[in-house]
């Protein structure tokens, strides 16, 4: 198998990786549930794992750092936080039903800063003009898992620091392959998947929050035990119940293994093959592929007109070409783009994959788009 | 010849890790464990473990770093004593 979804999931793990997972198994129970050696082991490791993550991501205090079981776990928690029934929330136009879905759950009134594909500028205007009328929180992608568009977040996190305004990031394609900067960034909270660019296990993720936040769980922390309100400090307020040690221990290593990379020299890599599919696919007749030269990670859509995307992505499934198509679950990027019927067919190339590969995959592609016409 | 040691309380497990990273960074052996059942008003906790000797060492590391901390006890075998500081 060719696998390019890696802005769902990384499928392809470092060996380090699945070691730990394997080796936690083995050897840890549950952290903070006991004073013997497997539970202290545990702890030990997860702790390691938050270290790990505010080295990469700049974060002063390793207590600041909260394990998620996603993204969207984490997403829900900072909204929760701090949007209310009809709190004013900007957010762009590339945001995924993981910010979408919560603030329409809680009844926001939403005002979506809308720009073209692309355009940083732009999106950064939109978010200026649209704080003007009164915002209580913005809500903004970091990289859209959609297009790769870079959104402008440093920027747009000055300008809410300079407005009063907390913001929260979604660093779900960011995380790993671009500098995510907590200090620097001045943002309430920042949210992201464990098991995409940090290549730990499906069921991680991470939480970066500046101060405290209202828990969306509560139970067991194993600790303050004779308290009948969660704990006020972080990270036990946003913990309870017991905690995916085997995930955590895959994450520690995931981490580590970015790390030594560095995520500049990862979306350096990824990049160069991402570019070598983009000139091929670009040359297909009728096909459309989303791409810039600045403000784009790796990640990349196509269509072709007269092709249904799910159509395509399949026949590529069967051919051992992993792809994604369809909206993605951001009906709003495609939406803003003007690609919200038929959706696009999404590649997403990892650290793991080979010029080999995407190559092959662009012959496969090649042939599969002429068979179906 | 009797053991004694000092246990300073801290109020999460993650914040004892957070202190005994602390201590060992300026040289104080530091051991966190769970702490003895009746020394928190809240219910379970942990503690850090350090020797005898580093008590007043490992206070001014924690004070350097802008770390608080809970309440320090003596222990002696199975006798644990408040400090008063």
């Amino acid at each position: 198998m060719i696998y390019l979804d890696n802005a769902a999931t990384s499928f392809q793990k470092p060996i380090s990786v699945k070691k730990r997972v394997i080796y936690s198994m083995e050897n840890f129970s549950s952290p903070g549930r006991g004073g013997y050696p497997a539970a202290m082991r545990a702890a030990e490791c997860e702790y390691h794992c938050r270290e790990l993550a505010a080295k990469l991501f700049n974060c002063s205090d390793p207590e600041k750092i909260v394990i998620t079981s996603s993204a969207t776990h984490g997403l829900n928690i900072a909204i929760k936080s701090l949007v209310h029934k009809g709190s004013r929330v900007v957010i762009s136009g590339y945001e995924h039903n993981a910010v979408l879905r919560p603030l329409h759950a809680i009844g926001a009134d939403l005002t979506v800063a809308s720009s073209p594909l692309f355009d940083a500028e732009s999106a950064f205007q939109a978010f200026a003009s649209a704080i003007e009328k009164g915002t209580d929180v913005v809500v903004c992608n970091h990289v859209s898992n959609v297009f790769g568009f870079v959104l402008p977040v440093n920027d747009i996190a000055e300008l809410c620091k300079s407005k009063g305004v907390p913001m929260i990031v979604d660093a779900s394609q960011s995380a790993g392959t671009i500098d995510v900067d907590f200090e620097k960034l001045s943002a309430q909270f920042v949210a992201m998947p464990g098991h995409k660019g940090l290549y730990g296990p499906q069921g991680t993720g991470l939480l970066l929050c500046k101060d405290t936040a209202v828990p969306i769980m509560e139970g067991g922390t194993g600790g303050n035990s004779l308290m009948e309100d969660m704990p006020d400090f972080l990270p036990d307020r946003l913990e309870a119940g017991t905690h995916n040690m085997c995930g955590i221990a895959g994450l520690d290593a995931g981490l580590a293994f970015v790390i030594k990379k560095t995520p500049e020299a990862i979306r350096a890599y990824e990049y160069k093959l991402s570019r070598i599919l983009i000139e091929r696919l670009k040359n297909i007749n009728r096909a459309e592929v989303f791409e810039a030269k600045h403000d784009q990670s790796a990640v990349f859509s196509f269509r072709v007109r007269g092709i249904d995307s799910e159509i395509l992505a399949d026949s590529l499934g069967r051919q051992g070409v992993a792809v994604r198509a369809g909206l993605h679950c951001a009906p709003l990027a495609h939406k803003t783009v003007g690609t919200v019927e038929g959706g696009t067919v999404r590649i997403s190339p990892s650290v793991f994959n080979t010029t080999q590969e995407v190559l092959k995959a662009a012959e496969i592609i090649e042939q599969t788009v002429k068979k179906l016409r | 010849m009797e053991v004694v040691h000092y246990l300073i309380i801290c109020r999460s497990l993650t914040y004892a890790q957070r202190t005994a990273k602390i201590l060992e960074r300026a040289g104080i052996s530091a051991i966190v464990m769970k702490a003895p059942a009746g020394l928190s008003d809240k219910g379970c906790t942990y503690c850090v473990k350090i020797s005898e000797r580093w008590l007043s060492q490992a206070l001014t590391a924690l004070n350097t770093a802008g770390m608080s901390y809970g309440k320090v006890y003596i222990s002696r075998g199975d006798i644990n004593t408040e400090v008063q500081l």
